[in-house]
């Protein structure tokens, strides 16, 4: 089975669209979404929408957890709070009501989905050092890990800590006697310094894990957020990817 | 139809309409109306209706029925009469009230439909010993017979169907996040977030509610009371 895997997209509908389309000429079988569909970007019903429409499984991302007033977003950075605040009053008891129903995190045979880290998920745990990779191989029950949070794609291999990352850029044949975090990017606001989208396929027989970087309208999505007024430094990084 | 509201020491605890020719009251479950306490009998009583007349008849009961205070071993039955049983009282309307909400403004007190949730209100042994044990706030629920609790000792309490929520409830239509307990303030706030399922307080659904001690909390199947501890 061919699996497609998608994760913070943040309200960004060209990107999301984008990468749909793209997953089609993939053939997938199965398109999953690790949480954060809003936030951010001008158009978060109509990506709840599309992502409810178009994924199998729909988990929560620490935005959605924010959104259902399940955590303060004091610990929020000026932007994301003005943008959380923006994004509640865009949304209808519907679209609420979808969040209610995406999960925290799904096991599958041996993957693991979640949106931040196998360790303690609701607490939104970043994996970029080798420390928090350590932390979250020590919870994790499976032998691959997907999952997104940081908008940077990125391998940790639990032998090797990082692995290069230029072996990140294509595509990557895990080894079955090791176990990964498989970070597999932002579809809406990469911050790798690459502005494309991103987002990953895996074969669940032959193993190999694919990450795919799609171009798209940045700047219509750009000028829907500046119409929207929402804070000009969240519309400048899309066209950097940082 | 005719009407019967079942309290249990003032507090509203039932509320029947029936089109049944003839309902039966006692302690056992296969009775219509169940009254578990001892001083009900087994088989207490019946209540017949015919055109529009009712007429309550003892069936030899041990400790009797009483009609507006009166022991009585039959009686036709007129419009708010009260028919004493233990310690339960079972108010005759030979009309279903139009007001939808007669039960609660009867005397400001709630109106249940469930045995559990009767079992509930009535269980307060249980709740003194969990708040001697746990000084702050509770929600005792039910899960078959044992009864859970859960400590509110956080600023949101998260209620429904997913793994990850803090208080599990049942139901086909409830929600993965159902519902949410929001402390502020020593204020607590129930609120209803998925759509599908519905999340009561004290029979009524409800958006958004302001809990007060005792409240029965009602997601999907689930039933739950409110224990406001010292804090």
């Amino acid at each position: 089975m061919k699996l497609a895997l998608i994760s913070d997209i943040h309200g960004n509908l060209e990107a999301l669209t984008a990468v749909l389309e793209d997953i089609d000429k993939q053939q997938v079988d199965k398109i999953h979404c690790l949480g954060d569909v809003i936030g951010y970007g001008s158009e978060p019903a109509a990506c709840l929408e599309l992502v409810n429409k178009t994924c199998d499984i729909k988990l929560m991302g620490n935005h959605e957890y924010v959104l259902l007033g399940l955590e303060s977003p004091d610990n929020y950075t000026h932007v994301a709070r003005i943008s959380a605040e923006w994004t509640q009053g865009r949304l209808t008891d519907r679209d609420f009501s979808l969040i209610t129903d995406f999960e925290m995190d799904r096991s599958l045979d041996n993957l693991y989905l979640v949106h931040a880290s196998p360790f303690e998920p609701e607490r939104w745990h970043y994996i970029l050092s080798p420390e928090e990779a350590a932390q979250a191989f020590e919870r994790l029950e499976g032998w691959l890990c997907f999952h997104g949070h940081s908008h940077i794609p990125l391998i940790f291999s639990e032998a090797h800590d990082r692995l290069p990352r230029e072996r990140v850029g294509h595509s990557f044949l895990p080894d079955s006697e090791n176990r990964y975090l498989v970070n597999i990017g932002s579809v809406g606001q990469p911050r790798d310094n690459d502005p494309r989208a991103c987002y990953v396929t895996f074969d669940t027989e032959g193993g190999e894990v694919t990450y795919h970087r799609v171009e798209y309208d940045i700047e219509t999505a750009q000028s829907k957020m500046a119409q929207a007024q929402l804070p000009e430094m969240l519309i400048d990084r899309l066209a950097v990817g940082r | 139809m005719p009407e019967i509201i079942v309290k249990y020491e003032d507090k509203v605890i039932e509320r029947i309409v029936t089109e049944k020719k003839r309902i039966s009251i006692g302690r056992t479950n296969d009775n219509d109306i169940v009254l578990e306490n001892r001083a009900v009998s087994r088989k207490h009583a019946m209540i017949e209706f015919n055109n529009n007349a009712a007429v309550v008849m003892d069936n030899e009961s041990l400790n009797g029925v009483f009609v507006n205070n009166r022991k009585i071993s039959e009686e036709v039955l007129r419009d708010k009469d009260i028919i004493a049983i233990g310690k339960y009282s079972l108010i005759y309307h030979s009309e279903t009230s139009q007001d939808h909400d007669a039960g609660a403004s009867f005397d400001g007190t709630m109106v249940l439909t469930t045995k559990r949730q009767k079992k509930l209100l009535e269980n307060n042994k249980v709740e003194k010993e969990m708040l001697a044990k746990y000084g702050g706030s509770l929600l005792i629920g039910e899960e078959n017979v044992d009864f859970s609790e859960y400590r509110i000792d956080r600023d949101v309490t998260t209620i429904g169907k997913a793994k990850f929520v803090h208080v599990r409830a049942r139901g086909f239509l409830l929600s993965g996040i159902q519902a949410k307990i929001v402390e502020e303030n020593g204020i607590f706030t129930l609120v209803n977030l998925g759509k599908r399922g519905k999340t009561r307080v004290n029979g009524e659904e409800i958006d958004r509610c302001i809990l007060k001690n005792g409240d029965i909390i009602t997601v999907g199947k689930s039933t739950f009371k409110f224990v406001e501890g010292a804090r």
